[in-house]
């Protein structure tokens, strides 16, 4: 009798310890409101347990042991987005969501432009300006042009020869530097500057703007800034999204990009298609209509991750554009690519990085009538880069790296459509570092050598952030230069016998001194930026008349100074409003006598209003977007061969603006529908800086992620 | 593992298997320097009296002419004054056209063989040569003026080809029109201006269809 007694106190006691210290499960998967996707290593948190917690996997998912019988509240929070919390319940057990809302400051997001190493953007001593992933999907952009033109002012891409040029706050296409994941681009459309549809919109998670001289991280070519296209990696276990857009003018653009990761493998596929018809303007002009085109351009990025401690990516791409320039021939171009990059992490504080990257463009005239497809250009370069990140103590960043690259040239301008080559090399060095938490000094040297003109360079850069509460102040200094192209060394060209125009072998660099302070305040969702800048370039390349050879030469021309203000402020409140105006004030000045003038428009804005909201299973956004361009009245020369008399000339200004809806429809399906130039802005004549529109045009795009559909 | 690593190098061999200067040369047209066929009467048909005129009409300062009775073309230079040949019956300086003392008419029709079977449009007008400039040295332009040459031109074969310079570069369309031509004598030839290009693609190559005497 005694004995069951004892048995049944010792069973009632396991009963209520077991059920004191049983365990229950509690996990769920944590997604980004706007995407739907997936986030990899969100850390959740259980306030009660401050030594409980984990981490999402790559799945987004988290799992966490909780004891039975008590309340407990889990916490989330992740770089870039708002914190969340939840309280489960004593006996609650089973899936706990969580979904995440972007902070509408983008301050928390990691760049690698300014300082080629991954900070946050607040911490960034060098000014960077960056288009979110958001910002290109809300405007159903096609390429490269779309996004800049409609997220900064300044920027003005009009057509020469057919082809899109650009000029940025003085600066032309040739001393702007387009990087794809830290990458240079072979070739040149026309007039230095790169074939903007290969910069195509699919698939890229940000665009990183550095304005000023970068040369010290970037070397030749990084005179006026540098704009980093910053493409897509998958965390997902497959994805696939399918997209086409359609315009006025018969303007489609179809794409698809398929994504999957299995164990450290992950690969990315992206295709796209598009296309336009011919426009003829209405109106009289320096040009009267641009001719059709369509293009393909295909990439492909393997990523093998072994052990968080190597990382391998492999990229190939194919880029081809066809013009219908003529009736019996069409333009082609073509662009070939491939590389690998190795990311060995040593520990947490050492990373190094080896790169090998091929670029290859090519353009043909294909004859209609027999079907021959011949080539007259041809760059091809091939690049091997290093570099190495070492953090110091206190999270100070020594960066070393060095560059060589091998650069064909095969072109009609030359002599007999003959070939020159040359080889350049580079090392550099950059010290990031905080001596407090509110100071943080950079500074960094580069030496570059090209084996064609023998040349040498150096550029140093030093910057300064002071970071208050809520504001930062930033000063930097940088020199820049643009190494003489082969093309301007060697030309030897018959333009259409009316001249020629030939190569200089003595240019010497173009190099550049770049001042800039900024001033930034942010609080919550509101952000007031201004800055500063005056860059001083001399010896810029550019061609002039020489009666000497009755023809055109390529020259270095005196200082030409560049300074101005660029302002912005932004605003979103939870109601869903957010606005974001944007200004900048130009002054350039070339001293007359010098065989280019300044043409750049002094004032220009750029102004967004929207509105969003999202429930359930649908979302919608609604924005207002304009370019405001000033007129600019500037002095040209009466005579194409002397540089003595000029002429006012005013080219008018304008105003475009865009109204567009993107609508969120379950978690797959993203339609937008656009209406541009919405005033109907025509331009009485077509100067060869205005902009090429026929009036209001109309566009709608479908997305479809095929992997949330079911 | 090793698959990916095994795909991974198959990648980089193929990428490193191209030379310095570039891959998929294989894939453009290469034309021979010289045309494989010469320039003049490249084609003749006595059966059905047609043919094909090729021509190089590249230089700003001289004509050439073609003789459809003899078969023959010859070219003279402007700028020093060379005579021209004792017989021609029309005459390309660039892609001006003019005839010997002919004139000329644009049919409706799309080809010769339309022209063969529908013969001369009734009604059709025809044109002579009428007194004009042409362009012999462009090499002022950029001073702000051209070098001319006044000289008799036939202004409906002229349309055979519209440039149009209101874009840079020009556009270049063919009336893709066959053309009557009445010569001095009184016989009739159809032309048909089928190209300004050469193999490469290069301007200032003209291709002629002809059938002579229609």
């Amino acid at each position: 009798m005694k004995g069951n007694f004892t048995v049944k106190i010792l069973l009632l006691l396991f009963a209520f310890y077991a059920n004191a210290f049983s365990q229950r499960t509690i996990s769920g998967t944590i997604t980004d409101i706007a995407t739907d996707e997936t986030l990899v290593g969100v850390t959740v948190h259980v306030a009660e347990m401050p030594t409980k917690g984990t981490v999402t996997d790559k799945d987004g998912v988290y799992r966490l042991n909780l004891p039975q019988g008590k309340n407990f509240t889990i916490e989330v929070s992740f770089v870039g987005y708002e914190p969340q919390s939840r309280t489960v319940l004593a006996n609650e057990k089973g899936q706990v969501d969580f979904v995440l809302k972007q902070k509408a400051s983008i301050l928390d997001m990691v760049v690698v432009t300014g300082t080629r190493t991954p900070k946050l953007l607040k911490d960034v001593p060098i000014v960077t300006r960056v288009i979110t992933h958001n910002d290109i999907a809300m405007q159903d952009a096609t390429d490269i042009r779309d996004v800049l033109q409609t997220e900064m002012p300044g920027v003005e891409f009009t057509y020469s020869m057919g082809q899109q040029v650009v000029n940025i706050q003085g600066f032309g296409g040739n001393s702007i530097l387009f990087l794809v994941d830290g990458e240079r681009l072979a070739g040149e459309s026309v007039f230095g500057n790169i074939d903007y549809s290969r910069l195509s919109m699919d698939n890229v998670e940000r665009v990183e703007i550095v304005k000023g001289a970068v040369s010290s991280l970037y070397g030749s070519d990084a005179v006026g800034g540098v704009i980093n296209i910053i493409t897509r990696n998958t965390n997902d276990k497959w994805n696939l999204n399918l997209n086409s857009h359609m315009a006025s003018h018969n303007e489609q653009r179809h794409g698809g990009t398929l994504g999957f990761k299995a164990g450290g493998l992950s690969s990315i596929t992206n295709v796209q298609y598009a296309s336009t018809d011919a426009i003829k303007f209405g109106n009289d002009g320096d040009f009267g209509s641009l001719a059709a085109h369509h293009s393909w351009n295909l990439k492909e990025k393997l990523t093998y991750s072994l052990a968080d401690k190597l990382k391998l990516t492999a990229k190939a791409g194919y880029f081809f554009r066809e013009r219908e320039a003529q009736q019996l021939s069409h333009e082609r171009y073509r662009d070939f690519s491939g590389g690998f990059t190795g990311e060995y992490t040593f520990d947490t504080n050492n990373n190094l990085t080896v790169a090998y990257n091929f670029d290859q463009y090519d353009k043909s005239d294909y004859a209609l009538t027999n079907c021959y497809d011949v080539r007259d250009y041809s760059n091809v370069q091939h690049s091997v880069r290093t570099l190495f990140n070492r953090t110091l103590v206190s999270d100070n960043i020594l960066t070393i790296g060095g560059d060589y690259m091998r650069d064909y040239l095969m072109t009609y301008q030359f002599a007999d459509n003959s070939a020159k080559h040359q080889h350049t090399a580079d090392v550099f060095a950059q010290l990031d570092w905080s001596p407090t938490k509110k100071l943080n000094l950079i500074g960094g040297l580069r030496y570059d050598y090209y084996s064609d003109a023998a040349m040498h360079n150096v550029s140093p850069k030093i910057g300064i952030m002071y970071r208050l509460k809520n504001s930062s102040l930033r000063a930097s200094y940088a020199k820049g230069f643009r190494a003489p192209k082969l093309k301007e060394m060697y030309m030897n060209f018959d333009m259409a016998s009316i001249f020629m125009i030939y190569g200089n072998p003595d240019l010497k660099p173009e190099k550049s001194h770049n001042f800039t302070l900024a001033a930034e305040y942010t609080k919550k969702s509101y952000n007031l930026t201004l800055m500063g800048f005056y860059n001083r370039v001399s010896d810029r390349i550019t061609t002039a008349w020489d009666r000497a050879v009755d023809g055109q030469v390529y020259v270095n021309m005196s200082p030409l100074q560049i300074a101005g203000i660029d302002a912005s402020a932004s605003a979103r409140w939870d109601f869903g409003v957010g606005v974001r105006l944007s200004y900048v004030y130009t002054y350039e000045h070339i001293a007359k006598g010098e065989p280019e003038l300044s043409s750049t428009r002094p004032h220009t804005a750029t102004i967004r209003v929207e509105y969003g909201h999202k429930w359930r299973k649908y979302g919608f956004n609604i924005a207002l977007n304009g370019r405001v361009m000033s007129a600019v009245t500037c002095d040209e020369y009466t005579s194409m061969t002397s540089y003595t008399e000029t002429v006012k000339a005013t080219y008018p200004g304008y105003m475009i603006w865009k109204l567009s809806v993107a609508q969120k429809i379950g978690r797959a399906i993203t339609l937008n529908t656009a209406i541009d130039n919405l005033f109907n802005y025509v331009p009485e004549y077509y100067y060869s800086n205005s902009p090429t529109t026929t009036g209001t045009t109309f566009s709608v795009g479908l997305s479809v992620d095929m992997d949330k559909l079911f | 593992m090793r698959k990916y690593f095994f795909l991974l190098s198959l990648f980089g061999i193929l990428l490193l298997q191209g030379s310095c200067d570039g891959l998929f040369e294989d894939i453009y047209n290469t034309p021979a320097a010289t045309v494989s066929d010469g320039y003049g009467f490249v084609e003749t048909n006595t059966t059905t009296k047609s043919g094909t005129i090729y021509i190089d009409v590249t230089s700003y300062q001289s004509w050439t002419y073609i003789s459809l009775k003899n078969k023959t073309i010859d070219t003279s230079n402007i700028v020093l004054g060379e005579a021209e040949p004792h017989v021609w019956d029309f005459a390309m300086h660039r892609y001006d056209v003019k005839t010997n003392g002919g004139a000329a008419c644009e049919t409706s029709y799309s080809s010769l063989d339309e022209v063969r079977n529908g013969g001369i449009p009734a009604g059709a007008v025809f044109v002579h040569d009428t007194l004009s400039q042409v362009v012999i040295d462009m090499s002022h332009m950029m001073e702000g003026y051209l070098g001319y040459d006044t000289t008799e031109v036939n202004p409906v074969l002229s349309r055979w080809l519209d440039v149009d310079l209101s874009s840079m570069p020009p556009l270049y369309t063919l009336s893709q029109k066959p053309y009557i031509m009445r010569l001095c004598d009184g016989s009739y030839a159809a032309l048909f201006f089928s190209n300004f290009m050469n193999e490469a693609s290069v301007k200032g190559y003209v291709t002629i269809k002809y059938i002579y005497p229609l």
